[in-house]
């Protein structure tokens, strides 16, 4: 990009992103701390602080969140990583990677209403064995899910950001040439497992560092995963903040508040805490990892992890299998394997409001993630341009959003927005969209941006001097696969945003996201099943695009080149008769 | 002498209104004319949201008001909103002009002074047909005084179902119920406060169980809550042992209940809503063998209403709204029980007898309980009691 004042460019685009993060800020922290004028409090003290330290719920929430917000993101990394050093490069990978944009584009709370049906004590999994093999009449009182010690939340929250992890690493892969390491290393005798384990991960981890901190950082906050599948007495600290700013006596708000500023804290301590134990674990295992062994036990790690990871994938995949089904049930009780009786009704009647959901939805979505791709370029060029290995101040500003609890900070942001009079407009939930889009589409096209062979440009531009042109037509055509991951990914996390589309639209534009989950507020699953059908189809639909349009847009650009081309020599002949 | 003067002012004042009264409706309605109302409520059921629907396409007809549903997962995201918009100084435009709320929601609302009003008592269709001395909810919300700053939409009562097919006598009591729990383990619950029928439930045990009942309509600072709820707590511990799930977890809400009855998780669902069963068996969510009932001694009821926030952009066509969902049609259309079955919460003797004969005709859902069947209604004890019984219960059982 011929891009000219860089400093200027950048210092602009931090500015712009800082703003929103800190009116957001400023909107939690001053009721933390007691000030807060439509509720007439304009003294600041500790009260809050003072209460949430001494209510006793804080700490059992406290306890459970770190508990599930810890080892979530370390068995989803582990399974990730087994799952790519067995599979990779192999015929039958393809299949699973197929899966993986399915399972992305899936809202959340759809997948764990799916999943509470599969595992739950009249569930599916149950169903199918009932009564002939288990002797249940009856579903049996045990406690397969919401259990206390929040295991199948964890299994929820590896369930959906496993296939994430999974699919940034195939996307970074290219930036550490994985093949040419894996050739290298079989010819020196050391085993797939190993090579992987020695020498590819440990190349990997920097690269998808933000990643695994996104993760960790949504363990912790996830509220509807938590609300369907997670225990409630008591629940993790997400829920029970969302339940405190919900409450109906509003002086709640102030330890709610004072509660997500522990939160912010928890999540930066555990983020902390990660890194220490990554460079401890490094240590720990150098000598090991050099000491040329062809291959060692601690593959066998990897091994469990693979099957494991399989057996999450295939239950996700069922999941997402279980709500087609719910759409179109009429009557399903226990025992049956599958309905009693059939009908339409329930796709029928999300029907009359299909259009106007489905023109919200993809205005807001598509019109954000232009945005985010046009913006994520700007960044990555001032930065290539910079030749600073340095970070960026947008580096890690445009992640805040992501790492901060939705429910406070956005409080705070809307306050900005009625007061500059955008508040339900649809220019605001584009900005709002684009504050959580921007960073995974920045993510997602920072690699494969960065790692661009910048001299088929300069060749270009030798050849013929428009650099705008060649930018477009040469830089970004050639990076088309990244830039149409970047943008199918931008475009799901746009499609799931329930609480920004609410806050900013004064609820005046109803997306397919917030039907499906006023929908899922009564959690009727024939008409979660639909709902979710339909707020997922667009994301499936842009993903298979997003994978099935590069390999093929040459060959269908020529075409139609050639064919106009084939007209326009006609015209003139026919003209001239 | 001072008082036959007051008194013949405030008589004098009263025939003033009633008599501006008509024009001040007039000019409201010209008012209104051609308004977008935007109404929050709760959109987790379809029937209700079509009920909605049907009353905005009226609406419009008779009176040229456009009426918007915003459709909420939580009452209190609309608190918020007004909420946030006072925080910004936007004391005029508001973005919301009719919420659908009651109790606790209502009382945060009043007290904040986050209302406009008052204006209920002075909606035609309210001076006509409503009577106040009916039941004491209509000017009572949860205790807190209405003072005509929401106006009245339905009536609610709790109500148990169960299926006919796997349980023949019900249990009608607090102690029958725990006998049933304990000779079939698992098969009994309740949702988990502070959902507002999880708390009703502790409501309803409290109202049977506590030797103090008449603390319970009194502030709950003048009781002395651990004597009044001991026996409320020796009742769940046992309770909670035989529950479903070992009392380890408990269902979110009225609709889980029921997905638990249909699948047999359970044996006895609660819910707010009086024609809940026949609804649910309608839309094939229950088998048509499951029937409503009612504890012998009678179980809480309360009424829900419509208020208009302080900042409102329509309140004439607000106005305008509430007044339509007072009419008897409307109510009559609500009562249907394959539209809503929600209770009319005019009074019967007040219409005319063109219409009672109308609301004698409605059908009632297989599964739904006559006014007579339903019995009698417990009040809401004092709003103030709710905290409490909320935080002593999570600190028991939720930790």
């Amino acid at each position: 990009m011929p891009l000219k004042s860089v400093r200027f460019i950048t210092w602009l685009v931090a500015i712009l992103l800082a703003i929103p993060v800190l009116i957001g800020l400023i909107g939690t922290l001053l009721p933390a701390f007691h000030y807060f004028p439509p509720l007439g409090e304009y003294h600041v003290t500790f009260a809050a602080w003072i209460s949430l330290l001494h209510s006793s719920e804080f700490y059992s929430s406290l306890r459970l969140t770190l508990a599930t917000g810890i080892i979530s993101p370390i068995i989803a990394l582990w399974m990730a990583l087994s799952i790519l050093a067995w599979g990779y490069q192999r015929p039958f990978f393809q299949k699973i990677e197929n899966l993986l944009a399915p399972i992305l584009a899936i809202p959340h709370a759809a997948i764990a209403i799916g999943l509470l049906f599969l595992l739950s004590p009249s569930g599916w999994l149950m169903r199918l064995f009932s009564p002939w093999l288990t002797g249940f009449d009856r579903p049996p009182n045990w406690i397969t899910v919401q259990d206390p010690y929040g295991l199948s939340l964890i299994f929820a929250i590896i369930m959906k950001e496993m296939p994430y992890l999974l699919f940034i690493m195939l996307a970074s892969l290219h930036a550490i040439d994985a093949r040419k390491t894996l050739e290298v290393c079989q010819t020196l005798g050391y085993k797939r497992l190993t090579i992987w384990r020695k020498v590819l991960i440990p190349q990997l981890y920097p690269i998808i560092r933000m990643p695994i901190f996104i993760v960790i950082a949504f363990s912790l906050t996830v509220v509807d995963l938590a609300l369907v599948i997670g225990p409630n007495t008591p629940s993790t600290l997400a829920v029970t903040l969302f339940r405190w700013f919900n409450d109906p006596s509003l002086s709640k708000r102030f330890i709610a508040s004072a509660g997500s500023i522990a939160l912010v804290l928890v999540i930066a301590f555990v983020i902390f805490g990660w890194e220490m134990a990554h460079c401890f674990f490094t240590r720990l295992t150098k000598a090991e990892r050099s000491n040329g062994k062809r291959s060692g036990p601690t593959d066998y790690f990897l091994r469990l992890g693979v099957v494991l990871g399989l057996i999450t994938l295939s239950s996700a995949f069922v999941s997402l299998v279980i709500l087609p089904i719910w759409s179109l049930t009429r009557r399903w009780r226990f025992p049956d394997a599958l309905p009693a009786s059939w009908t339409l009704d329930n796709v029928q009647h999300a029907y009359p409001l299909l259009l106007e959901l489905s023109s919200n939805t993809l205005i807001i979505a598509i019109v954000a993630t232009v945005i985010a791709c046009l913006m994520s370029a700007l960044m990555l060029e001032t930065k290539r341009l910079s030749k600073t290995t340095k970070n960026h101040p947008f580096d890690w500003l445009i992640y805040v959003p992501i790492l901060l609890p939705q429910i406070g900070f956005l409080f705070g942001l809307h306050i900005l927005l009625i007061q500059i009079n955008l508040n339900g407009t649809l220019v605001a939930i584009i900005g709002l969209h684009l504050m959580y889009v921007l960073p995974y589409v920045y993510l997602s096209l920072k690699g494969p941006y960065l790692a661009y062979q910048e001299d088929y440009l300069v060749q270009a531009n030798r050849l013929n001097n428009r650099p705008w042109r060649n930018y477009f037509f040469i830089k970004l055509a050639m990076l088309k696969p990244a830039i149409l991951t970047a943008f199918a990914i931008g475009f799901s996390v746009s499609i799931a945003q329930y609480l920004p589309t609410l806050i900013a639209g004064d609820g005046r534009y109803s997306t397919l996201t917030t039907e499906a989950v006023a929908q899922a507020a009564s959690g009727d699953r024939k008409q979660v099943g639909s709902m979710a059908l339909l707020q997922a189809f667009f994301p499936v639909f842009i993903f298979w695009l997003a994978h099935a349009l590069p390999p093929r847009w040459t060959k269908w650009r020529l075409s139609i080149y050639l064919r106009i081309k084939k007209c326009y020599k006609q015209i003139p002949k026919q003209s001239l008769k | 002498m001072l008082k036959s003067l007051i008194a013949a002012s405030i008589s004098g004042a009263l025939l003033f209104t009633s008599i501006h009264a008509q024009a001040d409706w007039q000019d409201t309605l010209k008012e209104a004319k051609g308004q977008t109302v935007y109404f929050n409520a709760w959109g987790g059921a379809d029937n209700i949201n079509d009920y909605i629907r049907w009353s905005a396409k009226h609406i419009k007809e008779q009176y040229d008001v456009t009426l918007k549903q915003v459709k909420l997962t939580d009452t209190s995201d609309a608190v918020n909103r007004v909420l946030a918009e006072k925080a910004a100084g936007r004391n005029t435009d508001g973005s919301i002009d009719l919420i659908w709320l009651n109790g606790e929601n209502f009382r945060a609302m009043k007290d904040n002074n986050l209302l406009y009003g008052p204006f209920s008592t002075e909606l035609p269709n309210y001076k006509k047909y409503v009577n106040e001395h009916a039941r004491q909810s209509i000017t009572r919300d949860f205790g807190t005084p209405v003072d005509g700053m929401e106006s009245p939409w339905g009536m609610a009562q709790v109500i148990f179902m169960y299926d006919t097919a796997t349980l023949k006598n019900p249990p009608k009591s607090m102690p029958e119920l725990l006998a049933y729990a304990e000779q079939h383990p698992g098969r009994i619950t309740y949702p988990a406060p502070p959902q507002f029928l999880g708390v009703t439930f502790l409501k309803q045990a409290l109202y049977e169980l506590t030797p103090y009942k008449q603390a319970l309509s009194q502030p709950v600072d003048k009781a002395d809550f651990q004597k009044v709820t001991a026996p409320l707590w020796a009742y769940l511990d046992k309770l909670n042992k035989v529950a479903w799930r070992h009392g380890v977890t408990f269902p979110t809400d009225s609709s889980q209940m029921i997905r638990l009855l249909d699948d047999q998780e359970i044996d006895v669902a609660l819910s707010f809503d009086i024609s809940a069963a026949s609804v649910q068996i309608q839309q094939g969510n229950l088998p048509d063998t499951v029937r409503s009932y009612v504890f012998t001694k009678g179980t809480i009821g309360n009424t829900h209403f419509l208020a208009i926030p302080y900042n409102s952009s329509a309140t004439a066509g607000a106005e305008v709204v509430a007044n339509f969902m007072l009419s008897p049609e409307a109510q009559m259309h609500k009562q249907t029980p394959t539209v809503w079955g929600d209770l009319s919460v005019l009074s019967y003797d007040k219409l005319s007898p063109a219409d009672q004969k109308k609301f004698d005709a409605i059908p009632r859902g297989i599964a739904t309980l006559s006014i007579a069947e339903l019995g009698k209604t417990l009040p809401e004890p004092h709003s103030s009691w709710v905290k409490p019984l909320e935080q002593e219960w999570r600190k028991r059982y939720a930790q």
